[in-house]
């Protein structure tokens, strides 16, 4: 168990109970026909939440005994399939579908394994083209195929 | 009408081809996400929840519901069942529901008795299988009816109950599966008040107006969380596949585990009705029964084919049983079935007892489609084993990019936003800090799901007494429910305090 990650994530936690006693403080306190308004139900979790983050918080110091064991960690192709991923989302509508999908799918086989391009090239052309005509030819749903200033 | 006209009715509905064709779909790909360690149930059935909706898009609603249900149950039950696999031939647990399973199969395999602990395994599975869908239709009626009787008060104890039970048997921290309850609760409240019509918490942004779609959480959660987690920590693949020798047992062992395979079904049956327990812990609980009830407890842990038939069948059963609260009372006990029920609703059905009275096609389709699925996962699991062993040589490098990319595609697929791919993206690097940091996540989609319906029970209960919140005190039932609810959260903690190791689910 990381406890900085613990103490960390408690105070945020906590100022997420906050923000949302604050919110709930500024809606409505009651709607028409009902007694209990809209505000009740996140007031009372808000509070839940800042108790529970307190207590995790305290937690924390209580076991120290915990020794943390290092583990390699491999940032790099997590960071460059993060970004990839990133982008692929971005420019998912502008660029469409087929292209983004091809590239983001060849950029991240080859940064989980440098070997092989031409089978990853196919695999990555036959899911993003099959999943394209599969969805929008077969079951007439709507994604946005192709770059649009192409159309 | 009676029971056995519905589930005639059920048969024929779930005898339709193309039911059949998303059953055989659902266990095919359950068996392949049980098989594949890093795909747990959970996110196997959070991926094709938005593949399924896609391909059912053009059904009348109540049949696009009973298809899509029957495909990713197919997928919980088909898990539970593949999860042996590789347990016993490479040692790996292909979900933790199998982690028991290990303990012996993979001696069994060592011995040169691998192809009778699988084939043990999936008959196992089978009757508890069978067994269990009969209990659910013998049950099902007579617990809707009870459910039926429930007021809002009721309801709105029953499901902290539910939430109760999930978060004290989650993670090594209740303190933490609490925050990650309160979290999905609160979550649920973002978007328009179903009841009051005022937006909370959507400052002015458009996108927020419908609320945290639950699919794009669980999704990112589960699935894009666990590829983070394959990346970040590759792991060194090693380990030699078992050879299959023999498929089938012989006498003596069919003997040997008859016993077992009855003890864990019915274990397994009761530890998954409760909520919060699930497959692990029935198949935890099935071993150490085995252990107990065996002649020469020695033999355990060097290969004794009891403790494969044993945890394989309750872990089977199980799911069967979790489906029961999801059934006919509309609560989920896990976080699978939390995906299950937030997939029904999706499709506007409501599980809870009126299930079987509004929507008898959905539940009476769903359960006679289980029969079938269960004989197919029978027919690949024995002679196809082979193949499916084949599955987890499957190289990671193709895997893990494709699985980011379905899950893209599905979110987008349904949503049409990409705020909802960025909140996916974000909910991947939040579940995998968040699970390895040990704060479990089933609690925190199980509130999201659950959220809106409390709010609404708890509205309704306090609007009927006139604001007096002394009504889920004072009528007897809710008042049961909420002791029980204390019971759950409060003993595993005095019981640590004791220094007693609680027995926690993994799976959620």
């Amino acid at each position: 168990m990381d406890l900085k990650f613990d103490r960390i994530a408690s105070v945020l936690f906590l100022a997420v109970g906050v923000l949302f006693i604050i919110g709930s403080r500024q809606l409505t306190s009651s709607s028409y026909g009902s007694v209990v308004g809209p505000d009740i139900f996140p007031l009372v979790l808000g509070i839940a939440l800042v108790l529970l983050s307190i207590r995790l918080f305290f937690e924390t110091f209580q076991n120290k005994s915990n020794q943390e064991k290092k583990e390699k960690l491999e940032y790099k192709p997590f960071i460059i399939i993060f970004i990839a991923t990133l982008l692929y989302i971005l420019t998912l509508e502008s660029i469409g579908y087929v292209i983004t999908t091809f590239l983001f799918l060849f950029v991240c086989f080859q940064t989980m394994e440098r070997s092989k391009w031409v089978n990853s090239l196919i695999i990555s052309a036959l899911f993003s083209g099959l999943v394209y005509f599969l969805f929008v030819e077969v079951l007439k749903g709507t994604l946005p195929g192709w770059p649009v200033w192409f159309s | 009408m009676g029971t056995l006209d519905y589930l005639l009715q059920g048969f024929g509905t779930a005898l339709v081809w193309y039911n059949i064709l998303f059953a055989f779909v659902g266990v095919l790909i359950g068996t392949a996400v049980g098989v594949l360690p890093g795909i747990g149930p959970m996110s196997g059935v959070a991926l094709l929840i938005p593949v399924t909706a896609s391909i059912t898009g053009g059904l009348p609603p109540e049949q696009a519901a009973t298809s899509a249900i029957i495909l990713l149950a197919g997928v919980y039950y088909g898990a539970m069942y593949g999860g042996s696999t590789t347990s016993i031939l490479l040692n790996t647990p292909g979900e933790s529901s199998s982690v028991v399973t290990t303990l012996d199969g993979y001696q069994m395999a060592k011995k040169g008795r691998a192809g009778s602990a699988l084939s043990i395994a999936a008959i196992g599975s089978f009757v508890a299988g069978i067994f269990t869908l009969i209990a659910l239709i013998v049950m099902a009626k007579p617990l809707s009816n009870v459910a039926l009787k429930f007021g809002p008060a009721e309801y709105f104890s029953l499901m902290l109950l539910g939430l109760g039970a999930v978060s004290g048997l989650a993670g090594k921290s209740v303190t933490k599966a609490l925050i990650m309850t309160v979290s999905g609760l609160l979550l649920g409240t973002i978007g328009i008040d179903n009841v009051s019509g005022i937006a909370r918490f959507t400052f002015d942004v458009p996108w927020l107006y419908q609320g945290i779609e639950f699919l794009t959480i669980a999704v990112g959660l589960f699935a894009v969380g666990e590829v983070f987690k394959t990346i970040l920590e590759k792991e060194e693949e090693d380990g030699e596949i078992a050879r299959i020798n023999n498929m089938l047992p012989s006498k003596e062992e069919f003997k040997e585990s008859a016993a077992p395979i009855a003890r864990g079904s019915i274990l397994g049956f009761f530890v998954g009705i409760l909520p919060g327990a699930g497959a692990t812990l029935a198949s935890f609980f099935s071993y150490l029964l085995e252990k107990k009830v065996s002649k020469n407890p020695s033999k355990f842990g060097t290969g004794a084919i009891a403790g494969v038939a044993g945890p394989e069948s309750a872990n089977n059963a199980a799911s069967g049983g979790a489906m029961i609260p999801l059934l006919t009372l509309g609560i989920p006990g896990s976080g699978t079935t939390a995906i299950l029920m937030g997939a029904l609703m999706m499709y506007n059905v409501q599980p809870g007892p009126l299930l079987f009275e509004d929507h008898p096609q959905v539940a009476w389709g769903l359960i006679a489609s289980m029969f079938i699925g269960n004989l197919m996962l029978l027919i690949l699991n024995l002679p196809l084993v082979k193949v499916f062993a084949k599955i987890i040589e499957t190289p990671k490098k193709y895997l893990i990019p494709m699985i980011i990319a379905i899950s893209i595609f599905g979110v987008y697929a349904v949503q049409v936003s990409t705020y909802d791919l960025l909140l996916l993206l974000a909910c991947g690097v939040l579940g995998y800090f968040l699970s390895k940091n040990d704060y479990p996540i089933a609690p925190l989609v199980l509130g999201l799901v659950l959220g809106p319906m409390i709010e609404n029970n708890l509205r309704r209960a306090l609007t009927i007494s006139n604001g007096d919140y002394t009504v889920f005190l004072s009528r007897p039932i809710s008042l049961i429910f909420l002791i029980i609810t204390l019971l759950w959260l409060v003993v595993p903690f005095l019981m640590k305090r004791r220094g007693k190791e609680v027995i926690i689910n993994v799976e959620g």
